[in-house]
């Protein structure tokens, strides 16, 4: 099944928003673009190579048609799970960096400060880019990322600097939050022991 | 705070300079064109200079340019501050002294509030002020999509004319400011930069190059140009051809903002991009280890970029300390001028021994 997107009459950078949300809400064995300039072709090609995707062009009259199929080796390898910006701008042989978010206060005393205190830690979090790698919230950590938190305009502001964002879904559940969540990816025990096993170092809160 | 409920960026359809015309189009458009002469006009439409420089008298010559765009960023007056930096810029580069200037707007004011339109003066007239620049006028038409910019007037010696063509080999290349800011910007308008990220490109669009002028005037330049719409390779492209001589590029020295590399791999790659690799692509030999995502970023257009000089090796050194003594932080040593081959631009990854 070959999934189509009517790109024509839009300006850079709109083809390759459209392309990037759809992406991100389905996975895709095959799919074609339709596209009515050179820079949008080149920047749907840029962005489908990135993806995994194995990318042809045909011309249709004025307009082209961008083709493209997942390769073997991408398979499963979804934008959800890692954006791009990450994968790219850790250089090989860069220091990757956790944090594990299991709290929604930061130390032990009055629960006000320790409230302000985590809050202030989220936004200066970004100093450590780009060694910065990923960010998981587990237990009360989770509200952080639900709406109405104040905190989760820093977290998408991370997201969007490549920073990747997990949050664990029993947790959620728990806090029926399950439906609030406005930023990161749910995730499950498996990918969290997993991510500490690849990072280089995993701070604590 | 003002009440901000437009995204000015979300109203047009380019982004600063990356809203230029093509380079391409911009020659068939004056080539064969028949303009008047005057022997004190020292630089003229046909070089394709930073401004064009008109003698007075022995001793002293007007310097005039003008630059006007659509909004790259949200803020009216970060806009109003960045559009007058790049206006201002062309003078620097030089070499010039900027006295006056006009204010060249169009201004939708069909679907926006005129008090936008005055955050942006305000914003011109700050960075004005910085200059010590005087107002003396200026234009405003109804259009239906927002534009500002400055036409500017300065003063020079004409015996002291930086130009972009010059080179000598030997001469090492100085880029004062980081390139990226046409990628930061597309990504800007998609909502995917970061506040921090925003300020601090910001910031360095609406910055002078008056800083880097003032120290360059210390030394010995042989060329200079500033990079704005046809990105770095293009501008350096305009410094090689009928030099006699080529350039060097390390891409590992230049300054440049990391995340447009990331986002040029996303495909965030204004138009104005692919143009001016259409345009110079046929100068510019890329070493087999630089990568595509670099490729795009030294095409990609600049609003208000650095300034490029070519400076003595010898004095390389001490002109690179003297900016950076100055605050231009950024400012390094990116590449130089060789005598073969010719009229070519080599980019390579890290620094190659010149061959013999």
């Amino acid at each position: 099944m070959t999934t189509e997107l009517d790109c024509r009459k839009l300006d850079c950078p709109a083809p390759v928003l459209q392309l990037k949300e759809l992406l991100e809400k389905q996975t895709t064995p095959s799919l074609a673009v339709l596209v009515d300039n050179e820079a949008a072709w080149q920047n749907v090609h840029r962005f489908l190579a990135y993806q995994g995707y194995a990318v042809a062009m045909e011309r249709q009259g004025m307009d082209y048609r961008v083709l493209a199929t997942r390769t073997a080796g991408a398979g499963g390898v979804g934008l959800a799970e890692e954006a791009p910006v990450a994968v790219r701008q850790r250089q090989s042989g860069q220091k990757k960096i956790l944090v594990l978010v299991s709290t929604d206060k930061m130390g032990h005393g009055d629960d006000g400060l320790g409230g302000k205190l985590l809050l202030n830690f989220l936004k200066t979090l970004k100093e450590m880019r780009p060694e910065l790698w990923r960010l998981v919230f587990i237990n009360s950590g989770v509200t952080l990322t639900a709406a109405g938190a104040e905190t989760v305009p820093i977290l998408q502001g991370l997201v969007s600097e490549g920073v990747s964002i997990l949050v664990c879904g029993a947790c959620l559940t728990h806090y029926h939050l399950l439906d609030k969540k406005e930023v990161g990816e749910t995730t499950n025990m498996l990918d969290i022991v997993t991510s500490m096993q690849l990072a280089d170092s995993v701070i604590t809160v | 705070m003002t009440q901000q409920t437009i995204r000015l960026t979300q109203t047009v359809k380019g982004a600063g300079c990356a809203a230029k015309l093509a380079p391409g189009d911009l020659d068939r458009a004056l080539c064969g064109l028949d303009l008047p002469v005057d022997d004190n006009l020292l630089v003229g439409l046909e070089r394709a200079d930073d401004a064009g420089v008109y003698r007075i008298s022995d001793d002293l010559a007007l310097v005039q340019t003008i630059d006007f765009f659509p909004p790259m960023v949200d803020d009216p007056y970060r806009f109003g501050q960045i559009a007058a930096a790049n206006a201002l810029s062309d003078i620097y580069a030089l070499g010039g002294t900027p006295k006056t200037a006009m204010n060249v707007v169009a201004f939708p004011a069909k679907t926006m509030d005129i008090a936008i339109l005055r955050l942006i003066i305000e914003g011109g007239l700050s960075v004005m002020r910085e200059a010590g620049v005087v107002l003396v006028g200026g234009h405003t038409v109804e259009d239906g999509e927002l534009k500002y910019g400055l036409s500017v007037t300065g003063v020079i010696h004409p015996q002291r004319i930086l130009t972009k063509r010059n080179l000598r080999p030997g001469d090492a290349l100085i880029l004062t400011k980081p390139l990226g800011t046409g990628i930061v910007a597309t990504a800007m308008k998609a909502g995917l930069a970061s506040p921090g990220l925003t300020e601090t490109v910001s910031r360095a669009m609406a910055s002078l190059n008056r800083e880097a002028a003032l120290v360059m005037a210390g030394f010995t330049i042989h060329a200079c140009t500033d990079i704005t719409g046809f990105g770095f390779l293009g501008h350096l492209a305009e410094m090689v051809v009928d030099s006699g001589y080529g350039v060097r590029v390390q891409v590992e020295s230049i300054p440049h903002y990391p995340e447009a590399l990331a986002w040029a791999d996303m495909g965030l790659i204004p138009a104005g991009a692919y143009n001016n690799r259409n345009f110079r692509g046929s100068f510019v030999d890329f070493g087999a280890d630089v990568a595509q995502n670099w490729q795009d970023l030294l095409f990609d257009p600049q609003t208000s970029g650095g300034l490029l000089m070519a400076v003595e090796a010898t004095s390389a050194g001490a002109l690179l300390e003297a900016l950076q003594a100055k605050g231009i932080a950024g400012a390094a040593i990116v590449g130089e001028v060789v005598a073969a081959p010719s009229e070519r631009i080599v980019v390579n990854s890290k620094m190659t021994k010149e061959p013999l």
